[in-house]
């Protein structure tokens, strides 16, 4: 069967009707000519995305942010998933100042602490959220430039606070998705902020966006001092045990 | 400007990733980029009260900035016919993007022309349907569809691929 360009790319697209779709995936399991024709259409799709999904991955500027919350920018009661650091800018941004907050954070870090055993990707110590287990692994040893698209924590960018810490973002995808910020401190690594991942929209657009949440970008460009780490100099922090140089 | 509801700022910054994706595509330079999304917010904001309740937040927004793109366009082609093209040429070194790798694909939307830019970065880049990009562009679902072949045409060629 002859099939139009439009056609096989509507296919690649998702755009065809049932049976016309079953036609071409009849047409491309035993004709070379036309699987040859929609793997060039997949490839192209492909390389458009590598080009420029990096996009979702970098920190929002604070302009933006600021602009579209307008006159929303003050966290108010009840709004127990805001990370409150634009509304306490007096204070440091990883002191818990807001009971609200606090108990936000504590109980998605709950969650993930409450299990009896030691794997506990979180556990508490003097108040703190203290990261354990696979997420104390990944923070302290995998790079962003080098880790498995399948592993149970991702790291997403690391950098220095305007304290001199090392912050890095990351997402869990334990029993529940979350993803978050942890700075290492004299104690270890201490969750200052986490957030449920938004559910990967369905139905409207198909591709989901794969963005860390605003919430945590929002806390990275408040803590941030000048530019994200490249990968050397990730991998630097990672040799010094991601304790800064005093 | 009415007061904007706090359900709709909360979910234009869950969307500035994807906005800022969508203009990086339009508007291949990374400060153009983000001078177009300030520029949709702003609209966005202040026209806010067309959005129909229950509308799909992400199209009215692309909409929005799509037109944005078109109508900075519009200025820099009478800005065009102004100056002489020395002066264009200059940009200010800026040390963010001097960092930033240009990939082959990036340079390829560049060179494309506006119309086929857009269709692709709508359907290909955001995976908008074929209806949701027709919508916002103001043309029948048949001419996204041409435009996309020939504009996918396009890019393997600039892209030195064989054609499907």
């Amino acid at each position: 069967m002859n099939f139009s360009e439009e056609t096989l790319m509507a296919y690649v697209d998702g755009e065809l009707d049932g049976s016309t779709r079953e036609q071409v995936e009849r047409a491309a399991a035993t004709d070379p000519e036309v699987a040859r024709r929609v793997a060039a259409h997949h490839a192209l799709n492909r390389k458009l995305r590598a080009g420029f999904d990096p996009v979702l991955e970098e920190p929002v500027p604070a302009r933006l942010v600021s602009l579209a919350r307008g006159a929303h920018g003050e966290s108010k009661p009840g709004a127990l998933l805001q990370f409150p650091v634009r509304s306490v800018p007096q204070r440091s941004w990883v002191q818990w100042s807001s009971l609200a907050a606090s108990f936000a954070l504590g109980a998605l870090a709950w969650h993930f602490a409450s299990r009896l055993n030691s794997v506990a990707p979180i556990t508490t110590s003097r108040g703190e959220f203290v990261a354990s287990g696979a997420l104390e692994q990944a923070l302290n040893g995998q790079l962003a430039a080098d880790q498995a698209p399948a592993a149970v924590v991702q790291m997403g960018v690391s950098f220095r606070s305007r304290q001199g810490d090392y912050c890095r973002t990351f997402r869990l995808r334990d029993t529940a998705a979350a993803s978050g910020l942890a700075c290492r401190e004299s104690s270890g690594w201490t969750v200052q902020v986490l957030v449920h991942d938004a559910p990967a929209a369905q139905g409207e657009y198909r591709q989901a966006a794969s963005a860390m949440p605003a919430t945590v970008l929002h806390a990275v460009e408040d803590s941030i001092a000048g530019e994200p780490l490249d990968s050397a100099d990730e991998a630097a922090a990672r040799a010094r045990g991601w304790l800064p140089k005093r | 400007m009415p007061p904007i509801s706090e359900a709709l700022s909360a979910e234009i910054v869950e969307l500035l990733p994807r906005l800022r994706r969508f203009a990086r595509a339009l508007a291949g330079n990374p400060s153009d980029a983000d001078d177009l999304v300030q520029i949709a917010i702003e609209r966005a904001l202040a026209k806010s009260q067309q959005l129909r309740e229950g509308a799909p937040l992400a199209g009215w927004m692309f909409g929005i900035l799509r037109n944005a793109w078109i109508d900075e366009a519009r200025a820099r082609a009478r800005r065009h016919r102004v100056f002489a093209p020395e002066e264009l040429g200059e940009q200010v070194a800026d040390p963010h993007s001097a960092r930033v790798e240009i990939l082959p694909v990036q340079q390829a939307m560049e060179r494309l022309s506006d119309e086929h830019r857009e269709v692709i970065s709508l359907v290909l880049i955001e995976g908008l349907s074929y209806r949701e990009a027709a919508d916002i562009i103001g043309v029948a679902v048949g001419t996204v569809t041409s435009r996309l072949a020939r504009g996918r045409e396009a890019l393997q060629t600039l892209l030195g691929e064989e054609q499907p």
